[in-house]
């Protein structure tokens, strides 16, 4: 039998877009820490917090929050539970000018970041 | 439970948290005091020292809600929490790292301690540079919004509690406070919660227009209720919502109706009466603006006067003598008899819903009565000036002028002369929320008999010609008295509506309540208002503070 144990292993596709995702895992944690480190990230909070009571976004959710207790009963509803069930109607109502103002401002943070390392 | 929050309906304690509290108390809570930090927008989160990103102790992530455990300080996600419990026996109560939460782990739901939330408010107290006293003394306010520094915040009563979000947690609407109950005076505070609330009479005394320190009569040593109200408008509103006792004024009110100081229960309706003449009397004399009660300019005829039109027709020759009153309230009778309105049928049937039981009375069925043409019998002829002689006569009620606040009184304490007995009808009246007063107004009433005659009205027209624009018949309920019980043994509860949202006044202690009870009393007394008054203190009740521009809307009206 040939030997081709000396032949370096081919590399498995999704071996590659793992070691990707674990870099970009890492890339995301070190960005998370600077923003904490910084405060940069409380203020963001605070400016996600701000945008989303502006647009409505708070009420509207407290109204979808209402209706549900509404249906299932004051005393049927735990708070998990309003959370699994609000948050992808939350997630996806979010407005995309929100979130094009938080990536730039996570973008420009990046940069000088970057720029002072 | 601290006095400060009586009227809050607390959710109970889960047995988990009960059993925490009985084992250890609040040391608990107070070893988390070192680890909570104050954020820059009020906000209280745990931070531990060391870590800097509070990470799930079972699989590292730190993006979802975290939650630290009382006993051993591990934090959990969410996903592992339950898992946490299972291994760690006992470890029940866990604290959100991010919202400074309770949460029990074994429930699977948030749980509430006002002792938590204490050690917590004193934080963000500490936080705000502020000085922090013990528990008892701090009323604050928990506000998730920045910039907290603008609202101040209860210590003692020196502050007043202006909450910018005013969905808050704990943060019930300005003027909101339970009334004491001094030996059977249910009565009294039920009315009192209805006219502190009444938007123009608020607007009057929060203004300043009746001013006990500068009130002359006062002064002059004499008795004012008006005064007294003074007093009770600013106790209201002060922030302070510990249940107030209305002594100052039940003494004034004995004074002045001897025959009623007593501490039995008195009726409702007549001390509303008797409180509104009262004003009367002395906003009239010391402003001097008592001409005849039509024109009168006090607070009570400003905001409750109205113009009853009396028509009295000849049953022979058809000539009619149409006198006026005014009047402060309108009393309604009661009787299953007066059922369903024609109005009310029709719409039933129209919503496709089941037609309307026969003998329900509702609110329309009793103005129906009220407004009805009424056959005076024959001991009650009255003198024809056509006729010159005595006839037999019809009468019918009608509004010539609407008042901006509408209390209508439904009569339910029936006293028979004859039988010298006295019962109360319990009978479930239907009322709605949104009233158009149209139909009853003389306009509606009399055009209904003489079609569209012109004379009908006496130059009349349909509209006061005084003001700009039409006076709405659209009225909103503001205020619901109920009366419950028996004749002799009852009780007074009131509930409001402020905001859109149903307050129950039983007392000392105030809940928000859902539609359907306030729907489903037992009314006794209903206040309505004109729609724009409604909106107008929306907007009033909006503000931080209410300015004196927003506090004289009798300018605008």
């Amino acid at each position: 039998m040939k030997h081709s144990v000396n032949r370096p292993p081919t590399p498995d596709k999704d071996d590659a877009a793992e070691g990707f995702e674990k870099d970009e895992v890492t890339l995301r944690e070190i960005i998370n820490v600077k923003l904490v480190e910084s405060g940069e990230k409380e203020n963001l909070m605070e400016l996600v917090r701000d945008r989303l009571v502006e647009c409505g976004w708070k009420d509207e959710m407290r109204i979808a929050c209402r209706e549900h207790v509404k249906k299932k009963g004051r005393k049927d509803v735990t708070v998990d539970e309003l959370i699994r069930v609000i948050t992808p109607k939350g997630r996806a109502s979010v407005p995309d000018s929100v979130k094009a103002e938080l990536l730039n401002r996570i973008q420009n943070f990046i940069v000088s970041a970057a720029l002072c390392v | 439970m601290s006095a400060r929050i009586s009227f809050l309906k607390n959710p109970d304690p889960c047995n988990h948290l009960s059993g925490y509290k009985l084992r250890y108390g609040t040391d608990g809570y107070k070893s988390f005091q070192s680890l909570f930090s104050c954020f820059n927008d009020g906000r209280i989160k745990i931070k531990l020292r060391e870590i800097e990103i509070p990470r799930c102790s079972y699989c590292s992530v730190y993006q979802k809600r975290l939650y630290i455990c009382l006993f051993c300080r591990s934090i959990s996600c969410s996903s592992h929490i339950l898992l946490h419990t299972q291994l760690n026996k006992g470890h029940d109560i866990a604290i959100d790292v991010e919202r400074s939460e309770l949460y029990c782990c074994a429930c699977i739901d948030q749980v509430y301690d006002p002792e938590f939330d204490e050690i917590v408010v004193s934080k963000q107290l500490v936080g705000l540079g502020m000085s922090v006293k013990s528990g008892a003394d701090v009323v604050a306010v928990r506000s998730n919004k920045k910039r907290r520094l603008d609202s101040q915040l209860i210590i003692g009563s020196k502050f007043l509690v202006s909450p910018r979000d005013r969905r808050e947690k704990w943060s019930f609407p300005l003027g909101l406070r339970g009334l004491n109950n001094l030996g059977s005076t249910c009565f009294m505070n039920a009315v009192l919660q209805a006219l502190v609330h009444a938007p123009p009479l608020r607007n009057f005394w929060l203004s300043g227009q009746h001013n006990r320190d500068l009130c002359p009569r006062r002064t002059m040593g004499l008795l004012c209720l008006p005064c007294d109200l003074d007093v009770i408008f600013a106790a209201m509103f002060s922030g302070d919502r510990t249940p107030y006792s209305p002594a100052h004024l039940l003494h004034s009110w004995w004074q002045h109706s001897t025959n009623l100081a007593t501490y039995e229960q008195q009726d409702s309706h007549e001390f509303f009466i008797s409180l509104l003449d009262r004003i009367h009397e002395n906003e009239g004399k010391s402003k001097c603006l008592y001409q005849d009660h039509e024109e009168c300019q006090c607070i009570t005829h400003k905001a409750f006067s109205g113009l009853l039109r009396s028509d009295v027709t000849c049953t022979t020759c058809g000539s009619t003598s149409t006198t006026y009153d005014p009047f402060i309230d309108i009393s309604l009778t009661l009787d299953s008899a007066n059922g369903f309105s024609p109005a009310d049928c029709r719409k039933n049937r129209y919503n496709g819903g089941p037609s309307v039981n026969a003998t329900m009375p509702t609110l329309s069925g009793c103005l129906d009565f009220f407004t009805r043409s009424e056959k005076l019998g024959p001991d009650q002829k009255l003198n024809c000036q056509s006729c010159g002689e005595k006839r037999e006569s019809s009468k019918q009620m009608s509004i010539r002028r609407l008042p901006l606040l509408l209390c209508l009184h439904v009569k339910r304490f029936e006293h028979s002369l004859t039988r010298k007995t006295s019962r109360k009808i319990d009978s479930y009246l239907q009322y709605p929320f949104r009233l158009n007063m149209s139909p009853y107004l003389s306009s509606s009433i009399i055009g209904k008999r003489f079609g569209n005659r012109m004379f009908a009205f006496d130059g009349e027209g349909e509209y006061d010609s005084s003001s700009s624009s039409p006076p709405s018949a659209e009225f909103e309920i503001f205020a619901v008295v109920t009366h419950s019980g028996m004749l002799e043994s009852g009780h007074y509860v009131t509930y409001l509506r402020l905001k859109g949202l149903w307050y129950k006044c039983d007392d000392s202690w105030i809940n928000e309540v859902e539609e359907e009870v306030v729907r489903g009393c037992e009314c006794y007394m209903l206040f309505y208002a004109q729609e724009k008054v409604i909106q107008k203190a929306h907007k009033e009740l909006s503000y931080q503070v209410i300015s004196m521009a927003e506090a004289f809307p009798f300018a605008n009206c």
